[in-house]
């Protein structure tokens, strides 16, 4: 009892003493606001990129790779095979009864970005019937879909913002023919990157491939992905496995986001080292120039755990307003902002995750910058400090 | 000279807070130099990239390789001067981790000063390579990590298989090779005609080409001539120039340079606002002092510069302190980002920068100390 009394009342005179001395008091806060909201910046962008990246995924879609493929690019999915997979239980039909499994054959080739005329290279993805019945966040912003058979592509909106000639009635020279564009579309939250979708046989013929990638199927219930597996299992003429749609995003978005957390991480935690320090210094000066309290304190009955305890509440009661200036200042700038890395665009995002995450980094900042000028606090040689200034 | 040992006394008159601020100073300008390290790092990699050198692949990720037969073709193709090829087979040694890139290359001096920012060689080295057909030249890297030396044999495991369906390699070690990326550590040079020979697949055809343009200016022209030329043939090819795809690279990186540069900009505004709150303080703390050496004759500007001088070599060592500190991360941080460097410009501006930042704190408890007054100076004691 007599600790928190002595701890309370010690708190209050610190805080009241800190208006004289608010230079000091400023230091840890703009130190943790600036490691804070640069932490939090720079994680908004893979929050921003994840979202992106993850947005659409749903768990009753799944991907049906080859057994032994790496990634979906090194996937090999004959077309007796493919035929094989649409008719497995466990896969939801469309209104027509037809079972909603497309399969998909993936070419990267180049186009040329408007703003430099350099080359960059995009995803052209063939894809079989049923593609508006797996993916019904795509939609058709211009022009029309693509017909089976015919060298039509659709692009997506980013390429015909960014890239040239990807609008409505243009013409792309693919793989040694023209290919006419029909179509733009959007496509549920990946609107920051380009890629066009044409019919599965074109791509096919014009690249003379004989084999899918992949087949992607929509499933009756995210439950009955165990239910394809196990008729998977038991068909020997398949060699293939299938994959959570997330868990295919996932490996995707880890490209992007490995080096932006990475470099996020790093220089935050330069920046708190940094804050840390300047925030030891004040409290040091701080509690120095209190030396002649703490030692009267001491003197009448005060002893040294509530003093460390007032020190160490005060280095955390300033970072906690800088977390929260920094987090604040990093949603006011930066929330919903769009960057773009590895030609991939995004918009960036604050959550509340993040504004926590900075919290937790400015205790972390305030209890250690704390220990330290706390301990040195305490242990006040009485008579010394009361006999000099 | 005769304040040297006053100068020595200030500093270290607290020697806890001396040690914080050169602590934080030289945290926040280590950050500086890795940061702006990575900057110069991939601006000159883009400046040294030559312009005439092409790049010529299938025109599609994934595609069968080029017939070695095109060559002659692509050297008639107005505007390239020469051309050259490699063969890449992916091999490891002793265990899959443990990789191994073997290019395939004609071991002329026209590749050997192909790309002479990235590969480093000897021509004593590329005459071994042309005498010994089983012939590689290693990195010092990969020697170091593997305990390989020249006149070793290596055996290599790849899934490029040889005509007798061996999938051991084995190569006799000729001499060595500098790549200034240290993400090509794992690569070798072999002799291509070795390659070809000795493999069971896609015998005659290479992974891609090297066109040199005559004029780099027309290099873009050359690009699309080379690509045109084969757009109808049996392999389409994709030609850019490497100075374009390095700025590409460099382009997807986007936003990363706007963030660096908003990062640096808050580093400073803190440690300014830092450094010049902890002046401030050892002033307040001092001006008994202080008054004493005005009593003592001391002038206004002589207590200014004492005190600006202090502030500025307590900066000027914890910046140098950092910067050193930052060159030392490079060797770690090229895992990721590769080519940093630290050129005298970058140290010449972090100190400058240490000078300023001294500068800035030192201004307004500068004047403080300067404008003391005697009287009020030495009656606050009481």
């Amino acid at each position: 009892m007599d600790f928190l009394k002595q701890l309370g009342m010690l708190l209050r005179m610190n805080l009241l003493g800190l208006l004289q001395r608010l230079g000091l008091a400023c230091t840890t806060v703009i130190g943790v606001t600036c490691a804070v909201g640069v932490l939090v910046s720079m994680l908004a962008m893979s929050v921003g990129a994840r979202r992106a990246a993850m947005g659409n995924v749903r768990p009753d879609r799944a991907s049906v790779l080859n057994v032994d493929a790496v990634e979906p690019g090194r996937s090999n999915m004959p077309k007796d095979q493919a035929e094989l997979i649409a008719n497995l239980p466990g896969i939801r039909r469309n209104s027509r009864g037809q079972p909603i499994a497309v399969p998909e054959v993936a070419v990267y080739v180049q186009a040329r970005r408007k703003d430099s005329g350099n080359a960059v290279g995009f995803p052209m993805i063939g894809a079989g019937a049923g593609l508006t019945d797996y993916a019904p966040e795509l939609h058709l912003t211009a022009g029309r879909m693509f017909r089976p058979g015919l060298p039509e592509i659709i692009a997506s909106n980013y390429c015909a913002h960014r890239y040239q000639n990807f609008s409505v009635g243009n013409e792309q020279l693919i793989g040694g023919g023209e290919w006419l564009v029909v179509g733009n579309f959007d496509l549920g939250h990946t609107t920051g990157s380009c890629f066009v979708y044409a019919d599965a046989n074109s791509v096919l013929s014009a690249f003379r491939r004989s084999s899918y990638n992949e087949v992607n199927v929509m499933l009756q219930s995210p439950a009955a992905f165990d239910e394809l597996v196990n008729a998977i299992k038991s068909n020997p003429q398949l060699p293939v496995r299938v994959e959570h749609e997330a868990e295919l995003a996932e490996a995707t978005e880890q490209q992007v986001n490995g080096l932006l957390n990475f470099v996020s991480y790093f220089v935050a935690a330069v920046l708190a080292v940094a804050a840390t320090i300047g925030a030891a210094n004040s409290l040091y000066a701080l509690v120095d120039s209190r030396r002649r309290q703490h030692a009267t304190l001491l003197a009448i009955g005060f002893t040294g755990a509530p003093i460390i305890a007032s020190t160490l509440s005060e280095a955390i009661l300033l970072a906690i307003p800088g977390a929260l200036i920094g987090a604040g200042l990093a949603w006011l700038f930066f929330n919903g902002l769009s960057s773009s890395l590895l030609e991939f665009s995004f918009h960036l995002a604050v959550t509340p995750y993040l504004a926590a995450l900075g919290i937790g980094w400015a205790l972390g900042m305030g209890v250690i910058s704390g220990l330290l000028p706390a301990v040195r606090a305490a242990r006040v040689p009485v008579t010394v400090a009361l006999r000099t200034k | 000279m005769k304040f040297l040992p006053l100068l020595w006394y200030g500093i270290w008159r607290k020697p806890i807070r001396t040690t914080l601020i050169f602590l934080q100073v030289c945290v926040a300008f280590a950050l500086f130099g890795v940061l702006q390290g990575m900057k110069t790092g991939m601006d000159r990699a883009i400046a040294n990239t030559p312009a005439d050198v092409l790049y010529v692949g299938p025109a599609v990720y994934g595609e069968p390789p080029l017939p070695m037969a095109d060559l002659s073709r692509l050297q008639s193709v107005p505007g390239v001067k020469a051309v050259s090829f490699n063969q890449g087979i992916l091999a490891f040694y002793q265990k899959p981790t443990q990789v191994v890139y073997v290019l395939g290359i004609e071991p002329t001096d026209l590749m050997r000063t192909l790309l002479p920012e990235e590969l480093i060689a000897q021509p004593e080295a590329f005459a071994a390579l042309r005498k010994t057909r089983t012939g590689i030249l290693i990195t010092a890297d990969i020697g170091r990590k593997y305990g390989w030396h020249v006149g070793d044999k290596v055996p290599l495991t790849s899934s490029t298989l040889q005509t007798n369906g061996s999938a051991t390699w084995t190569f006799d070690i000729v001499g060595m090779v500098t790549f200034n990326n240290r993400d090509h550590g794992v690569y070798v040079f072999a002799n291509y005609s070795y390659i070809d020979e000795a493999r069971a697949l896609n015998k005659g055809t290479v992974g891609h080409f090297f066109a040199v343009a005559s004029d780099p200016k027309q290099a873009a022209a050359v690009s699309d001539a080379i690509d045109h030329a084969f757009a109808n043939s049996a392999s389409p090819t994709h030609t850019e120039s490497f100075r374009e795809s390095a700025q590409e690279d460099l382009r997807s990186l986007g936003d990363l340079n706007f963030a660096i540069r908003s990062i640096l900009s808050a580093v400073l505004v803190a440690l300014v606002f830092s450094t010049a709150t902890m002046m401030m303080q050892a002033v307040r703390e001092r001006t008994p002092e202080l008054a004493v050496l005005k009593t003592l004759g001391f002038d206004s500007r002589t207590v200014f510069l004492l005190i600006a001088t202090e502030s500025i070599l307590i900066c000027i060592a914890a910046s140098l302190a950092g910067l050193a500190l930052a060159w030392i991360t490079f060797p770690f941080a090229a895992k990721y980002i590769a080519g940093l460097s630290m050129p005298m410009v970058i140290m010449v501006f972090g100190i400058l920068g240490a000078v300023l930042v001294a500068l800035i704190s030192v201004s307004l408890p500068g004047l403080r100390a300067a404008r003391l007054n005697i009287v009020d100076a030495l009656a606050e004691e009481q």
